[in-house]
């Protein structure tokens, strides 16, 4: 049976979705154009500044559902849930923006600043399947998804702090690079957080409970 | 002569023969009483209602002995029919499925329907081969044909007294019997008042049961196992008079008695339960 | 935490149908617990099992046990009058007795019990009055019939008449339905005041209502317990698809 707050709850699917898919292509432009040292500042910025009203446009059809139809159990969950993801997802332009920054304002081609060692490129891919896989779960909301992200996750850490390693240990270096391969690390590493935020979000939404896919510190690090 | 003007024509002719039905309903009540009144009230005054029954023919008297035997008679019928038709009643009402209510529910209905001459030789063959004309006699026979009228009526008005009154009371803790007695009864009051004011508006003027029970007499009232006189009887004995010129006027005066006497007890049930606002 | 209310395999019927099928709940002291379901799913009959009102309709019959402080209703040698005084009931439609005035309405069940002490009776009229939140409206007007309030304020006077009994359990059956918003809320808000003193259970078949008024919510459906807990998870997260479906509007 089609309820009144149906109607209420495609439109905010929708729009969710829209935000997915714009999201992704933006971090998937912003890590691309990073390590090929292309210019893409503008555009970023604009679906960045999109993202973020699209998201404002969510947390009012949620509010609006809210005090309309009192919304109970799985439409409640669905709310909070969309609610938070838009966030996320504004978020994913906003790094993927501020990565665009490094090389505008640094003034750093990003290509002279990576060693072989440096496993900066599989950090990226993670990162970008992780980002892939959050707004997979976001269309489909599958746990089994979510759980993958939180495997990713661990993945991610793992490379960052690989990473971090690595650049500690790298003597002979300038500063700008070190500021240049810091920040770039440091937002995907953020990236990423924010895509286990989602799969957290897709597993409430799913079966009410609220759990933590962030990895654990290991010791080691 | 479109649709509507031949509605409006036959929405007027049915209009009209209904009215023209009421009116030909109201005619022979309303000569009744206008007769009635014409003839009887000539002949009523004090001493009419107060002097004993003179023999036919002869002039002065009156119908005194009549109105008393008919005020006993019927209210000794009372005394005895209230009671058991209104607790009957209640019961009825209050244990609506039993297989005892429906049965007694099917035998009042019947009861009411009763011929009151079938009543009257019951009456007669039961208590006066007993104890001979008597007023005991009457005043049972009239008991008998008042009881399952108040019983229905009162049954009736019980039942009207919603449900969710009873429930009220018996939530707060008040036993079946008292909510009875006191929520049920007090509300429905004035339903059991009318039915016991209209059933004994009715006897007062059944004829049948008093011709094999009380025979009639022209004298006052002489004792419970005596005979005695009563409006009905008085009002046929004189309308049987070979001295119509002299009985006939009283006939009338008597008819008018009785007739007020009936109308007197429905206004007032009609005053009492009246619809008060505010 | 005590339970005031265990009901253990209750079963009832209205002759040959089945109405309520193995209900097994305890009801918390203390506390408002709201009923919920389609209609006829049983609610009213099973709010009308714990203070024996539903023997009370020609062929109905209950099997089971209903426990009030460990001992049960329904065993022989209980009189049910005495049940219900501990055990008292407000219904859908507001009730006062018309023929008789505000304070005779709420001191009925007292009087109607043998009460004659006139300033007792005037006490305790004045307290129930006053926790039904109704004493302010009326104190001027004691003398006025019972039906020349307004509907809130008559429901108001029916919660204040079942109270003057001093009962330990307040069921109420779809209390509000018949009144406006704004009447509807004030007995919310009293509901969940009386909550705190008297163990209260609400039928209703407005879940807002419920989610707004209860500590515990059950879901009942076709006379069977469905899923029985605090309102917050009933509402937020159900264990029970059928419940999630009813609550959400999927169905019923």
């Amino acid at each position: 049976m089609s309820r009144l707050i149906d109607t209420g709850l495609e439109q905010l699917s929708r729009l969710l979705f829209k935000m997915g898919d714009l999201a992704e292509k933006t971090v998937s432009l912003s890590l691309d154009s990073y390590m090929e040292g292309l210019e893409v500042q503008d555009k970023v910025r604009v679906w960045s500044e999109t993202l973020v009203a699209l998201s404002e446009q969510v947390e009012e059809k949620a509010i609006e559902i809210i005090a309309r139809y009192q919304p109970v159990a799985s439409d409640l969950r669905i709310i909070e849930s969309y609610m938070k993801i838009a966030y996320d997802l504004s978020r994913y332009g906003r790094y993927a923006w501020d990565i665009t920054f490094i090389y505008k304002r640094l003034n750093v081609n990003s290509a002279d600043c990576m060693f072989p060692s440096l496993p900066i490129k599989e950090l990226k891919e993670k990162v970008q399947d992780i980002v892939h896989t959050s707004i997979e779960a976001v269309r489909k909301s599958e746990i089994d998804l979510a759980k993958k992200i939180g495997e990713i996750e661990n993945e991610v850490d793992a490379v960052y702090y690989e990473c971090l390693d690595k650049l500690v240990e790298q003597d002979r270096i300038t500063t700008k690079c070190l500021i240049t391969n810091l920040l770039f690390i440091r937002h995907l590493e953020r990236i990423a957080d924010h895509a286990s935020y989602i799969g957290e979000s897709i597993t409430y939404l799913v079966t009410g409970e609220r759990i933590s896919l962030r990895g654990r510190m290991s010791n080691e690090s | 002569m479109n649709g509507y003007t031949i509605r409006k024509i036959k929405d007027r002719i049915m209009v009209s023969l209904a009215y023209l039905a009421l009116v030909i309903a109201l005619i022979p009540l309303v000569s009744i009483l206008m007769e009635t009144v014409l003839r009887g009230a000539p002949a009523i005054n004090l001493s009419f209602l107060t002097e004993r029954i003179p023999p036919l023919g002869q002039a002065g008297g009156g119908i005194g002995p009549a109105i008393q035997g008919t005020l006993i008679v019927v209210g000794i019928a009372s005394m005895i029919g209230v009671p058991i038709g209104v607790f009957s009643g209640i019961y009825l009402a209050e244990f609506r499925e039993t297989k005892l209510a429906s049965v007694a529910r099917f035998l009042a209905d019947v009861s009411t329907n009763m011929p009151s001459i079938v009543i009257g030789i019951f009456g007669w063959a039961l208590i006066v081969t007993a104890i001979g004309w008597s007023v005991i006699a009457g005043a049972i026979a009239l008991a008998i044909m008042v009881i399952p009228i108040i019983t229905r009526t009162t049954e009736e008005a019980v039942k009207l007294v919603p449900v969710t009154m009873r429930e009220a009371a018996l939530a707060l803790g008040v036993p079946r019997w008292k909510t009875t007695i006191t929520i049920v009864l007090s509300s429905a009051k004035k339903g059991i008042a009318t039915g016991i004011l209209l059933s004994i508006a009715r006897i007062s003027g059944e004829t049948a049961p008093l011709l094999l029970t009380i025979l009639g007499s022209r004298f006052w009232f002489g004792g419970f196992t005596e005979p005695t006189a009563a409006l009905p009887l008085t009002i046929f004995n004189f309308s049987q008079s070979p001295y119509s010129a002299i009985d006939w006027p009283r006939a009338w005066g008597a008819s008018m008695v009785l007739i007020l006497m009936i109308l007197g007890i429905n206004v007032v049930v009609r005053y009492f339960t009246r619809e008060k606002y505010g | 935490m005590s339970y005031k209310i265990e009901i253990e395999d209750l079963n009832a019927w209205f002759g040959n149908n089945h109405v309520l099928k193995d209900i097994n709940m305890k009801i918390r002291e203390n506390a408002v617990t709201a009923i919920i379901g389609p209609s006829g799913c049983g609610k009213t009959t099973l709010i009308r099992c714990l203070n024996r009102m539903h023997e009370l309709v020609p062929g109905a019959r209950i099997s089971g046990r209903v426990l009030l402080d460990g001992r049960d209703i329904y065993s022989d040698g209980v009189d049910p009058v005495t049940v219900r005084r501990r055990i008292g009931m407000v219904f859908q439609k507001p009730n006062p007795f018309p023929m008789m005035s505000v304070h005779d309405n709420v001191a009925a069940g007292l009087k109607l019990n043998g009460m004659k002490d006139k300033q007792r009776l005037d006490k305790t009229v004045e307290k129930s009055l006053k926790l039904a939140i109704l004493w302010d409206e009326v104190q001027k007007e004691l003398d006025k019939s019972g039906a020349s309030l307004s509907g809130g304020q008559q429901q108001r006077l029916c919660i204040a008449r079942a109270l003057a009994v001093e009962p330990e359990v307040i069921l109420m059956d779809e209390p509000c339905s018949a009144l406006d918003p704004t009447a509807t809320a004030k007995i919310e808000k009293l509901i969940r005041t009386l909550g705190e003193s008297y163990t209260v259970v609400i039928v209703t078949h407005n879940m807002q209502q419920a989610a707004r008024v209860a500590d515990f919510t059950a879901f009942l459906y076709l006379g069977e317990l469905v899923e029985y807990g605090d309102t917050s998870t009933i509402f937020e997260n159900p264990r029970n698809k059928l419940t999630e479906n009813y609550i959400t509007g999927k169905f019923g």
